[in-house]
């Protein structure tokens, strides 16, 4: 085992890499660890600091690595650290079937690299395991340091606030000012228009609700010409909410979210009103968007099979455009055990994923669609009026064709306009459960249950 | 309630849309709580009418919407749950039509089809399993949504020229007499080029499409002409000696050689010019292969049996394109045997053949090619396609030679992709098995994606039609 220790030092980059690799060996950090049956592959899923946990493999034949995380080090410290579990046995990893995931990186490597170069770091500094382990001393607590850092922080947060307050009547007088000059020339001009006062807004600090104005063109852009004022008056109205809102109770942790910035998963986790689920889950799909401000968003969509509340999970991670494609780090249709932190809300929707196992075999049913219709596509404005879109259970329906050629799910109590193309499977046969995103106007379907099992995702 | 409100919100929407203010405007029941401040009254108007067109302002279809039929149950069932995945991902990696249409046989073979949430076919998709013929009318149903009549003389006009062609076949699909018969009304209408796309479309020739294909023979378009004859000439049908057979027969003769077993032998005439080559070319496509025979005072079997074969391959391709175009279905099979006789014989003689020849016989000349020198499997492929069912695929002279090449130093991880692709579509269950043993022994990882169709073809049981 020494000499394969040696080669984990040797591949990392610098002492703190192997020193962020450290932390990350406990076995509870870790999930779904498996090994090829020829014992040539290793995979695993760790947690990060995202919604979603990253998918780490590597090939022991020439300890090539790979890992969806988005670090510009290679190896990363996932990598690092899954070899090195590895390799000391910390956790087993049992022989399975190679998932597809660790198969489509296998098809894609770059070929003929068989053993990465062994690159001195740069510093001249020997690379350690043992050192990487040794925890370092904590600096000695000083009051009086402590009393400035925290009033400068107080400071700070007074500030923030202020300059959100200011931000947000900014963003009204906008909203005034367009329908004085009129929605007619909003819409003809709402990307120059919305650039401009979601850069103001980031400047005050509402970095949140600038990447939801950034964001608004193109959704506005997807209707049909003929519904694009109805929905400018849709949007602007919810911006005017959202900010009468935050104003009323700046504290609130779902407007702060919506306004500034999300609170990280530690803040999360240690928050005393985070809901924490256990159950079985199934992925409806994933949605990854290039936004405007360039991070990708990457939403995944998941639906809880048990008969508790939340029915949805949203895990939504945010990386650099520039990090390249990131894989998903689900299938959809899989279901799995697993714990959720759900992000503080009245409605809770965003959660983050604590820990997940295997399902077992045997898939489970969907719930029973277990409220009205009209209730289900309109209870989640009454908490939270701003929302772009809402993940609604449907009851059995089928798709319709009208004279022009759109399409609609049809249930028994009527019809909703479904917004992308639907074709295939799910034209010609009954949808018993349908799951998809509500706009308030239009449905998008993310999966469905027929009699052919399940589509979509 | 909501319909009141938003009939009344319609002059405050008017006056945003131009520009200006809309308070003044708002539902006598809002007014009040929009306060005396006109800025702040114009911010709360857009707030609730916001929320009232955004919640509770949901369109409603114009007229009756339409809902497509089910998709049918096929005679076969879709592919067990545990391999849609690797099916899908072999789908998606499958660049070559001749990969993909494998990879639908070897599922049909053993009794399986593709899930329809994973695939399914174009409507005017050639070549596909029969099975998949009910799946193909559903998505043309869907394609055309609104028009589902059946083409008959009454609505050919109506018609355009290509939904023309998909709805006739369709119908010959469906109908091969009446088809026929509808063709035999109308095609004098048609141009000789979409005259001629009409005769390609009559698969499945019987004696009902005599009537149709005699006219034809007398078509003014001597392209028609010569395609309706060929066809008459697979149903044993005319092949009368005419000046153009007389013409072909100057270009060859007989001769008897032997002294103990006498044989008969066609001796091509020396072809001085270009011109001349070409004329010959132009009659050999233009004849059926029994006119060709008789001006040699031959029988068409004779004919096959004294061609000089693999003397000059472009007069052995012309044959043989003859034979499948023109020749009855025995004929074509001594044609292929002969082909096959030749000491290394040429994959794109035999491609005019495939669509006349057995599966068995397709199966056996695959397996020679597997056993030549330089032989290799993804040459074999188009011959034995996916229901080729090939038995001890890894041990032939093509398998040696591909495990010898993957264990090469310089052996790259994408390497041999499409020949271990065709590997695994070529072989039988157990000879995947087999090959995919061989293949990891020789060093490449069971999940290497490359094995996908191996594994595939390995897992596959043959109890798809009766589960």
């Amino acid at each position: 085992m020494g000499g394969d220790l040696k080669a984990v030092e040797q591949l990392a980059s610098d002492q703190a890499s192997l020193k962020a690799a450290a932390g990350l060996t406990k076995p509870t950090k870790w999930s779904g660890l498996g090994a090829s049956h020829d014992a040539t592959l290793i995979w695993g899923e760790c947690a990060g600091s995202g919604a979603n946990p990253y998918r780490v493999m590597a090939d022991l034949r020439d300890m090539g690595s790979k890992c969806t995380c988005p670090s510009r080090k290679f190896p990363c410290k996932h990598a690092l650290a899954l070899l090195w579990i590895n390799v000391e046995a910390i956790a087993p990893f049992p022989a399975a079937e190679t998932p597809d995931w660790v198969s489509d990186w296998l098809g894609r490597r770059r070929t003929g690299v068989v053993a990465r170069p062994v690159v001195k770091a740069e510093s001249g500094e020997e690379k350690s395991l043992a050192a990487a382990l040794s925890e370092a001393p904590e600096p000695a607590t000083d009051e009086k340091a402590a009393a400035r850092r925290a009033a400068a922080s107080a400071k700070r947060a007074e500030d923030t606030e202020r300059a959100i307050l200011d931000a947000l009547d900014a963003l009204e007088q906008w909203i005034g000012d367009q329908l004085r000059l009129g929605l007619g020339g909003f819409v003809g001009d709402v990307t120059a228009r919305c650039r401009r006062i979601a850069a103001r807004l980031v400047d005050g600090k509402a970095a949140a609700l600038a990447g939801h104005i950034d964001e608004l063109p193109a959704r506005l852009l997807e209707q049909p010409a003929a519904d694009r004022i109805r929905a400018a008056t849709v949007e602007l109205g919810r911006l005017v909410l959202l900010a009468r809102a935050y104003r009323a109770d700046p504290r609130a942790p779902e407007l702060r979210r919506a306004v500034a910035t999300t609170e990280n998963r530690e803040a999360l986790l240690a928050d005393p009103r985070t809901i924490r689920v256990a159950g079985v889950w199934e992925v409806l799909g994933e949605q990854v968007r290039t936004r405007r401000d360039g991070l990708v968003s990457q939403t995944t969509w998941l639906l809880n099979l048990g008969p508790d509340q939340p029915r949805f999970a949203m895990l939504l991670d945010f990386f650099p455009a520039s990090a390249g494609r990131r894989g998903s780090v689900f299938v959809p249709g899989e279901q799995f055990v697993g714990e959720m932190a759900f992000y503080p809300a009245r409605a809770p929707l965003r959660a983050v994923l604590l820990g997940r196992e295997a399902a077992g075999e045997a898939l489970r049913a969907w719930p029973e669609h277990d409220e009205p219709l009209e209730q289900a596509l309109t209870t989640p404005w009454l908490d939270e009026p701003w929302a772009v879109a809402w993940p609604v259970l449907l009851p059995a329906g089928r798709i319709g064709f009208d004279r022009s050629g759109a399409t609609w799910w049809r249930g028994s109590h009527g019809a909703l306009p479904l917004g992308g193309e639907v074709t295939g499977l799910a034209t010609g046969t009954e949808l018993t459960r349908s799951v998809g995103l509500w706009s308030g106007n239009r449905l998008d379907l993310l999966a469905a249950r027929t009699p052919w099992g399940r589509i979509g995702g | 309630m909501a319909e009141a409100l938003l009939d009344g919100l319609a002059p405050v929407i008017t006056r945003w849309t131009m520009g200006g203010s809309a308070a003044h405007a708002a539902p006598a029941g809002w007014r009040g709580g929009l306060g005396q401040d006109a800025g702040e009254a114009e911010l709360r108007l857009l707030a609730l009418t916001g929320q009232l067109l955004g919640t509770m302002a949901v369109a409603e279809p114009a007229g009756d919407l339409q809902v497509l039929d089910d998709l049918p149950r096929l005679a076969k069932p879709p592919l067990p749950e545990a391999l849609r995945p690797r099916c899908r991902r072999i789908l998606a990696a499958l660049r070559d039509a001749d990969h993909r249409r494998g990879l639908l046989a070897l599922l049909d073979r053993r009794g399986w089809t593709m899930h329809p949430a994973d695939w399914l076919p174009g409507a005017n998709e050639h070549d596909l399993p029969a099975t998949y013929a009910a799946w193909q009318d559903w998505v043309a149903q869907a394609a055309a949504c609104a028009d589902t009549d059946e083409i008959s003389p009454e609505n050919w006009d109506r018609f355009g020229p290509a939904a023309r062609r998909v709805a006739f076949a369709e119908l010959r699909r469906r109908d091969p007499a009446r088809a026929s018969a509808l063709l035999a009304a109308k095609i004098a209408s048609e141009t000789p080029d979409r005259r001629l796309l009409f005769l390609d479309l009559l698969t499945g020739l019987s004696a009902t499409d005599v009537p149709l294909l005699e006219t034809l023979a007398g078509d003014r378009a001597p392209r028609v002409k010569a395609r309706a004859m060929a066809l008459l000439a697979r149903l044993g049908k005319g092949g009368a000696v005419d000046e153009d057979a007389r013409e072909i027969a100057g270009f060859f003769s007989t001769k008897t050689t032997g002294w103990l077993r006498k044989s008969l032998r066609i001796v091509p005439q020396e072809l001085k010019t270009s011109a001349q080559r070409n004329r010959r070319g132009a009659l050999m496509e233009a004849l059926t292969l029994t006119a060709m025979a008789q001006a040699l005072a031959l029988s068409p079997e004779e004919l096959i049996a004294a061609w000089p074969w693999g003397e000059d391959t472009h007069a052995d391709h012309a044959l043989a394109a003859m034979a499948e175009r023109s020749a009855a279905d025995e004929v074509v099979v001594l044609v292929a045997e002969a082909l096959a006789s030749q000491p290394g014989s040429d994959i794109l003689a035999f491609i005019p053949l495939l669509p006349r020849m057995s599966a068995t016989w397709r199966q056996q000349v695959a397996l020679r090619m597997l056993e030549a020198k330089e032989g290799n499997f993804l040459r074999a492929l188009p011959l034995a396609g996916g229901d080729g069912e090939i038995a001890g695929t890894i041990r032939t002279a093509a398998g040696k030679a591909l495990l010898a090449s993957l264990v090469k130093e310089d052996a790259k991880p994408a390497d041999h992709a499409p020949e271990l692709a065709a590997l695994g579509l070529l072989s039988a269950r157990a000879a995947a098995s087999e090959a995919l043993g061989r293949l990891t022994d020789a060093g490449l990882i069971a999940s290497d994606p490359r094995l996908d169709l191996l594994r595939l073809n390995a897992a596959l049981n043959d109890e798809g039609s009766n589960p």
